[in-house]
C-alpha cells in the first residue's frame, strides 16, 4: 500500500471504510427483511475480513506461500460445511 | 566456523521468509481451522432446526456494534505499531501499542458485562445449544484476546527500554498478525450472535 505522505496515514482510508462497513451491516440488519438482511451482514463479513487480511495483514503484498496457508485452511473448512451439509439439508 | 555453522548459515540466508513470520502464519493456519469448525457447526445446527431468532434478542446489538468498532480500530491502532517501526517513531509505536492494549481491555470490560448479564438471566451454556455456542464461541475469543493483549504487553515492556523498539520493534509484525486474526473472527462472530 502507498504512503500518502509523512503524516497521513495509509491505513485510516481503510478503518474508514470497515467502520462504515460495520455500521452498514447494522443498518441492513435492522431495515432489511430477513433473507436480504442476512445475505448483506455475510456479504458485508466477508468485505470487511478481506480488507483486514489484504492491508493490514499485508496479504496482498505477501508471496503465494504465505496465501495458501491461509487458503488451504479456509478450503478444508468449507469441505467440512459442504460435507455436513447435505446431511442436514436431506435430513430434515 | 565448523561446517555445519556454515551449512546452518547458509540455509537460513536461503529461507525466503523469516522463520517467526512463516511461525505466525502456520499457527494462524490452525486458528482458522479451530475457529472454523465451530463457525461451521453452529452455522449447520442453526440450519438445521428451527433458528434461533429468539435467542438472538437477548444479545445487545448497541454493545456488539460498539465491541465491533473497537476491535477494528484497534486493528488500526496496531497496523500503526508496525507502521511507526518502520520509520523509526518510538513514541508512536509505544503510544499506538497502549491503545490497543487498552482497547482490548474495553472490548473484555463489555464481554464480562454482557456475560454477567446473561447469567443473571439465567442464560448459561447449559441453558441450550444456542448458549453453549455462544459462551464457547466468545468465550474462546475472548481468550485470543487476553492472549494478544499479555503478547502486546510483554512488547510494550521491552519496548519501553532505551534502544528497546529498535532492537524488539520487529516483534510488532508477528503480534500484528495474530491482533488481526482475532479481530477477523470477531467480524464473523458479530453478525452471527448479534445480527444474524
Amino acid at each position: 500500500m502507498k504512503e500518502s505522505g509523512a503524516h497521513g496515514s495509509p491505513y485510516l482510508l481503510i478503518w474508514i471504510y470497515l467502520v462504515v462497513l460495520a455500521l452498514a451491516s447494522v443498518a441492513a440488519s435492522i431495515v432489511l427483511p430477513k433473507v436480504p438482511a442476512e445475505l448483506a451482514i455475510y456479504f458485508l463479513a466477508l468485505v470487511k475480513a478481506a480488507l483486514v487480511a489484504m492491508y493490514f495483514m499485508h496479504l496482498k503484498v505477501e508471496r503465494f506461500f504465505i496465501h495458501s496457508l491461509s487458503l488451504i485452511p479456509l478450503a478444508l473448512v468449507l469441505v467440512l460445511f459442504l460435507g455436513v451439509l447435505q446431511d442436514v439439508v436431506f435430513n430434515r | 566456523m565448523s561446517t555445519a555453522a556454515h551449512a546452518s548459515a547458509g540455509a537460513a540466508e536461503s529461507t525466503p521468509f523469516p522463520s517467526a513470520k512463516l511461525g505466525i502464519w502456520w499457527f494462524l493456519a490452525s486458528e482458522i481451522m479451530v475457529f472454523g469448525g465451530l463457525i461451521v457447526s453452529y452455522l449447520l445446527f442453526r440450519m438445521a432446526g428451527p433458528g434461533w431468532s429468539a435467542e438472538l434478542h437477548h444479545n445487545s446489538t448497541l454493545l456488539g456494534t460498539v465491541n465491533t468498532l473497537i476491535l477494528l480500530t484497534s486493528s488500526f491502532t496496531m497496523v500503526e505499531v508496525h507502521r511507526a517501526h518502520g520509520r523509526g517513531e518510538e513514541a508512536k509505536f509505544r503510544l499506538h501499542l497502549a491503545l490497543t492494549i487498552l482497547l482490548g481491555l474495553v472490548f473484555l470490560a463489555i464481554k464480562g458485562a454482557e456475560y454477567t448479564a446473561h447469567i443473571r438471566e439465567g442464560l448459561v451454556p447449559a441453558k441450550s445449544m444456542f448458549w453453549a455456542f455462544y459462551f464457547g464461541m466468545t468465550g474462546l475469543h475472548g481468550l485470543h484476546v487476553l492472549g494478544g493483549i499479555v503478547a502486546n504487553a510483554c512488547l510494550y515492556a521491552v519496548a519501553a527500554r532505551p534502544g528497546g523498539v529498535a532492537r524488539y520493534g520487529h516483534r510488532a509484525e508477528m503480534n500484528g498478525l495474530y491482533w488481526h486474526f482475532v479481530d477477523v473472527v470477531w467480524i464473523f462472530l458479530f453478525p452471527l450472535l448479534y445480527l444474524g
